[in-house]
């Protein structure tokens, strides 16, 4: 490289004699950047035509035709209606889709609950309570997660009692089982009328939304302050319910039942999604925690002193000043956080939960082949996903840089 | 000139990497392996009686014998060979593009597989079908009593494509539980995670030998599929197909011979049989259309045994066997009644 | 006014009771409110479940020897059955590797701690140096003693460098310990030509080197080591293996896509962030199944990869792009006025950054890498996934093995330990790292 050194050095001298090819600027930057798409573009048909040629000779298909193909096997956790030899790949694709955002936003949102929680405790003035935190994020973040997850599959969820001796989680009301094979739960069934109900819940949260706007204008002009969460709760129980009671309770609940070999009816989980769940949730608070932990230390003490100099209670001081401030900290790495959950949750493979990875890039590929196709379509998924909360991120970020002074 | 010199670097490392892709030639398979001096055999993720790893690292089971016995047919040194495991999604695509040169591994012999994958299945060296195990205290005796149950299956292969086959012909409306690893799903299985387990019949067998009280657990009748299992290699090589092949045979033949490990040199010096002398090399010269040396038979029984010393070894009560019957099932010799029947030696 | 004296010191009052007594200090960070006294309870009573419940498990009715598992549920059946783990033991570190070969794996190990041991001692001289050869020498050397098999004369001059180097820099290391002086030194010494010229003792180190190359590369064609096929490579060595090559690798192609990232050339941004925008939006398996479905035909035909090669390649592309993240974190903290001041004494952009921004960028950066070494190294048991057998893959196989069919939990809970031990220490050392560099900030 000492070569180009040399150049530019002196192209940055610039001669005035006279127009030196080799030593200008901007044919240099036009003959680097000629020379890079050309070897780009050359690789990039160097790899086609040999994918090609490698399909041809192998007899192997191409084209997106299988998505409209039916698909022969079938999966135990599907969102949406799917039945073997009339489902298409088309719709194994789109199941696996969502079976990865459910489980991804399940865990994204509790790993955020568990890792603020746990990075408060890393916080906590008690000796004892600080160092279990510790020991917990220490020994999560130093195991690989997908012997965690099989670690959650195998060690736990495979123990827990069998069909016929499931644990009763809501106590009596037989609405809530877990066993061995899954959570099992109540469903709600709207009936004719119900549509007033939500309409009214919707009303009363434009209505609330109002309140505290005025709320916190009337703030600014007297000074006085209006209960407003308290008034809120309020609100959105009293006024749904009065209507859901007024249209005659129009919700029926699909409860689930023992019935021959299984649970039917009502809504179930498999215990392959809340191992994921529960190992993502655990991996990602933990790593959370730190970030919540290192956010709030990156507070100045100064401020936690001087709210309480001008008379805020420590949980005020805490609410209005501290973890603003420290939130400027805590999101970006909250939001790669949450990127990571998302592309994680790709080790469901290694227990057979069903998600886009498991079903479509390897179940599929294996019955169709269509490596190509499968894989590309399987990335471009993920980029969508990322490209999203990175543009999350983005706003924020914007929004937080305005505020900065 | 500084910029001529890039520019004949660049163009000179294109040419090149041009020049690199170029120059694939077309060698005998038999020829390519004899120069790199071992066999690459390809098996799959370890599979009790078909392949297995034990605590010193070496593959044993009876997919590997035929990997051994292939080596032994070409080198007469049944170590000079390389187990590759694949995983199972490209195990097709590691033998087409030439990783490996023969693929030994639970792959079911189809229609589909045959013909559009570009690889060729020789001789069936085992016929297994699936079949369903539950827990006695279920009370179940036929797999068509499975109305509305779960059952745990692995995922990406056939077994998971017979199970919906068979419950949507025969309206059993089965709810799948998959699993890519099989301990998880036996483990599963044993804490009641569902009612039914299915695989192959020879798989299932080696589990339930496994389970702390093997006794509990049924085996049902119903066979829902055929699974034929055979060594398969790339398509277009005939000499390769036949040494394969003819390997499986050689087994098949000297167990109905009666040549076995402990006997071979006996034999082959003693025996009056013609069929066992030309099969060993003493007589005549069948091996030249192999393209192999004369003692080629004597190798591969020599080092591995014959085929129902490999099943005793491996599948039968062998120490090291996963205890499957074999009297009166498809993998016993057709003069006992089973399906195992080579072509004569001559 | 009159000046008040006092003639003793006063004594000093005694250190508040919390500092000084055990049941002061118990109240203070344990029993300060009664919600913390019941935060301190229910910890304690956690800490106990799961002590107890894994000593009476683990170690109370563990079995440690036995030859099967029968024989561990006969020994005890509630137990763990820890045997089977010891006797696979070889397997989860070395993998296949030949059980009469392994000392070649310990030695190359061995050489990697003589090699990089100097860096971390502050007497000794010339650190650049061996940093760089620890880079460009050490694969290949080490490579030569895992691999083996016929060496082609590209492998012989590499292989002869690399003894050469390491030779030299253990003693540089015992003499820098024990003077303080370099190796160069003590040589001219050693010799008589300390009053010599330059150039005469430069020539003199010179003839050395030149000397020392040709007796090895002499003594090196008389041994080959037996070829081990990357089949046989396997457990925590192969999981070694690829995650050092995945952050070897990572650093210049990550440093190559940072600043393409950062250049002022529109192409060449464009395509390096795409590049490493792609790569990591998606999840490491993808990766992976790419490099197992796809790499094989990309490739013309009848020049196939084989899968550690595959795998290798696709570890590399993922840490690379990650790290030329890290790697522009760095950049972006290193202030404007060192870019102008560096064209101010009329560097180009590689001097520049070559000799400005990226030394002081990637002094920063350490702490950074050591953190992305400990997240590839527990990406890699993904390997296991594609049918590799690294220290994941081997601790799932002793379930298939007939004499231990079965035993899966034992093994897991090992690798947790083994993976827990490495990663913490490194992370301990890497925070260790992140203090004493920034301390050198500070000053």
């Amino acid at each position: 490289m000492a070569v180009t050194d040399s150049d530019k050095a002196s192209a940055h001298v610039k001669p005035k004699e006279r127009f030196d090819f080799f030593h200008d600027e901007r044919v240099r930057s036009v003959f680097y950047q000629l020379l890079t798409a050309c070897t780009v573009g050359w690789l990039a048909w160097y790899l086609i035509t040999n994918t090609a040629h490698n399909l041809e000779i192998r007899g192997m298909n191409t084209g997106f035709g299988f998505l409209t193909a039916t698909a022969g096997f079938d999966t135990d956790f599907k969102l949406i209606e799917y039945e073997p030899g009339i489902g298409t790949y088309g719709r194994i694709f789109l199941i696996g889709c969502l079976n990865t955002l459910l489980v991804s936003s399940f865990a994204i949102v509790a790993s955020t609950f568990l890792g603020f929680f746990v990075g408060v405790l890393r916080l906590s003035n008690n000796w004892l309570v600080a160092r279990l935190a510790l020991a917990f994020v220490e020994i999560i973040r130093n195991t690989p997660l997908l012997l965690q997850i099989i670690f959650w599959y195998v060690g736990v969820f495979a123990l827990l009692p069998r069909v016929k001796n499931s644990v009763d989680l809501s106590g009596g009301a037989e609405v809530l089982f877990i066993n061995n094979r899954g959570l099992y739960m109540a469903w709600p069934v709207p009936g004719d009328l119900f549509w007033m109900t939500t309409t009214a819940f919707v009303a009363t949260v434009v209505g609330v939304f109002l309140l505290r706007r005025w709320a916190h204008k009337r703030q600014d002009e007297t000074g006085q302050q209006f209960p407003i969460f308290s008034a809120s709760v309020a609100l959105l129980i009293l006024v749904p319910g009065a209507v859901y009671l007024v249209t005659g309770s129009p919700l029926e609940w699909d409860l689930p039942t023992l019935q021959g070999f299984n649970f039917r009816g009502g809504f179930s989980l498999p215990p392959a999604f809340l191992a994921l769940l529960v190992s993502l949730t655990i991996y990602h608070a933990a790593h959370l925690a730190e970030s919540v932990r290192a956010g709030i230390l990156s507070v100045n003490k100064g401020q936690t002193e001087a709210a309480l100099a001008i008379g805020l209670k420590p949980g005020r001081a805490m609410a209005l000043i501290i973890i603003p401030q420290a939130m400027r900290a805590i999101v970006p790495p909250l939001i790669s956080l949450w990127m990571n959950c998302v592309k994680n949750s790709s080790l469901a493979i290694a227990i057979g939960y069903s998600d886009i990875v498991a079903l479509f890039m390897q179940t599929a590929l294996n019955q169709a082949g269509y490596a190509v196709e499968m894989v590309g379509m399987t990335m471009a998924f993920y980029m969508f996903i990322s490209l999203s909360i990175s543009g999350l991120l983005n706003i924020y970020n914007k929004r937080v840089q305005l505020v900065e002074r | 000139m500084k910029f001529t010199r890039l520019l004949t670097l660049a163009v000179s490392a294109f040419a090149l990497m041009v020049a690199g892709g170029v120059g694939a030639s077309a060698e005998s398979t038999l020829d390519i392996v004899k120069k790199r001096g071992h066999l690459r055999c390809q098996v799959g993720a370890p599979a009790p009686g078909f392949y297995n790893l034990d605590a010193n690292g070496e593959w044993y089971g009876s997919d590997v014998s035929i990997c051994q016995a292939v080596a032994a047919a070409i080198f007469g040194d049944k170590s000079k060979l390389e187990i590759q495991s694949v995983s199972s999604q490209v195990r097709f695509t590691a033998l087409a593009n030439g990783e490996s040169d023969l693929l030994s591994r639970t792959a079911t012999w189809t229609l589909l597989r045959d013909t559009q994958l570009g690889l060729d299945f020789t001789a069936i060296n085992f016929y297994d079908g699936q079949g369903f195990m539950v827990p006695k205290d279920t009370g179940i005796k036929s797999a068509l009593e499975l109305k509305g149950a779960t059952v745990c299956v692995l995922t990406g292969t056939t077994t998971e494509l017979n199970l919906a086959d068979f419950s949507r012909v025969n309206n059993l409306d089965i709810s799948p539980v998959t699993f890519e690893d099989s301990n998880v799903r036996n483990d599963t299985y044993l804490a009641g995670g569902c009612d039914a387990l299915t695989n192959d019949k020879s798989s299932i067998a080696s589990i339930k030998a496994a389970f702390p009280n093997p006794d509990d657990h049924l085996l049902l009748p119903e066979t829902i599929s055929k699974e034929p299992l055979a060594p398969a290699v790339r398509q277009g090589d005939g000499q390769w197909f036949d040494i394969v092949k003819w390997t499986v045979y050689a087994l098949i033949n000297a167990e109905e011979l009666g040549v076995t490990q402990a006997n071979v040199d006996d034999m082959r010096a003693n025996s009056t049989n013609a069929s066992v002398r030309r099969m060993l090399g003493a007589e005549g010269n069948l091996n030249e259309g192999l393209g192999l040396s004369k003692d080629w038979a004597y190798n591969i029984i020599k080092q591995v045994g014959n085929y129902g010393e490999i099943y005793e070894r491996y599948m039968g009560g062998g120490e090291l066997g996963i205890k499957i019957g074999r009297a009166g099932s498809a993998n016993e010799l057709w003069t006992r009644g089973g399906l195992m029947y080579a072509p004569p030696f001559r | 006014m009159a000046a008040v004296v006092k003639s003793e010191r006063t004594a000093a009052r005694s250190a508040p009771l919390s500092e000084t007594t055990v049941l002061g200090w118990l109240r203070k960070n344990l029993f300060s409110s009664w919600i913390n006294a019941l935060l301190t309870i229910v910890s304690i009573y956690i800490i106990y479940a799961a002590v107890k419940g894994f000593y009476v498990w683990g170690v109370a009715d563990a079995v440690w020897v036995a030859k099967d598992r029968r024989e561990c549920f006969d020994i005890s059946i509630d137990g763990a059955c820890w045997a089977g783990v010891i006797q696979w033991m070889n397997n989860f570190i070395y993998g296949r590797y030949p059980r009469g070969e392994l000392w070649r794996v310990n030695l190359g190990a061995l050489m990697l701690v003589l090699w990089m041991a100097p860096l971390w001692v502050p007497r000794v001289k010339d650190k650049i140096l061996i940093g760089m050869s620890t880079v460009f020498l050490y694969p290949f050397l080490a490579g030569y003693f895992f691999a083996g098999g016929e060496k082609g004369i590209f492998m012989q001059v590499m292989v002869t460098l690399g003894i050469v180097f390491l030779v030299g820099n253990t003693l540089n290391v015992i003499i820098g310990v024990s003077s303080g002086r370099g190796l160069r030194e003590v040589m001219i010494q050693k010799l008589g030509k300390q009053d010599a010229s330059d150039e005469s003792q430069r020539n003199t180190i010179l003839a050395i080197f030149v000397g020392a190359l040709v007796v090895v590369f002499v003594l090196q064609m008389w041994w080959t080591f037996e070829a081990v096929s990357w089949t046989k490579w396997g457990g925590m060595f192969l999981t070694l293996v690829i995650s050092g090559i995945g952050i070897a690798a990572a650093l210049p192609l990550g440093i190559f896509l940072a600043l393409g990232r950062r250049s002022k050339l529109p192409v060449i941004r464009v395509l390096c962030t795409a590049f490493i925008e792609i790569f990591r939006s998606v999840p490491l398996i993808t990766v992976l199944f790419m490099a197992t479905t796809m790499f094989p035909l990309f490739m013309p035909e009848g020049v196939p990869l084989n899968k550690l090669t595959q795998v290798i390649i696709a570890v590399c592309l993922f840490s690379g792009c990650y790290m030329a993240e890290t790697v522009r974190a760095g950049l972006q903290a290193i202030p404007n006025g060192q870019y102008e001041a560096a064209h101010t004494i009329g560097l180009g952009y590689w001097g520049t950054m070559g000799l400005i921004v990226m030394p002081q960028a990637l002094k920063h950066m350490i702490p950074n890498i050591v953190g992305s070494f400990i997240g590839l190294l527990k990406d890699t048991t993904l390997v296991s996934i594609i049918g590799l057998f690294d220290v994941l893959g081997m601790l799932r196989s002793v379930s298939q093995d007939i004499p231990w069919r079965g035993l899966h939990k034992e093994p897991l809970l090992f690798g947790a330990m083994l993976f827990f031990i490495v990663c913490f220490a490194m992370s301990k050392y890497s925070r260790h790292l992140e203090v004493k560099l920034s301390a050198g900030d500070n000053r």
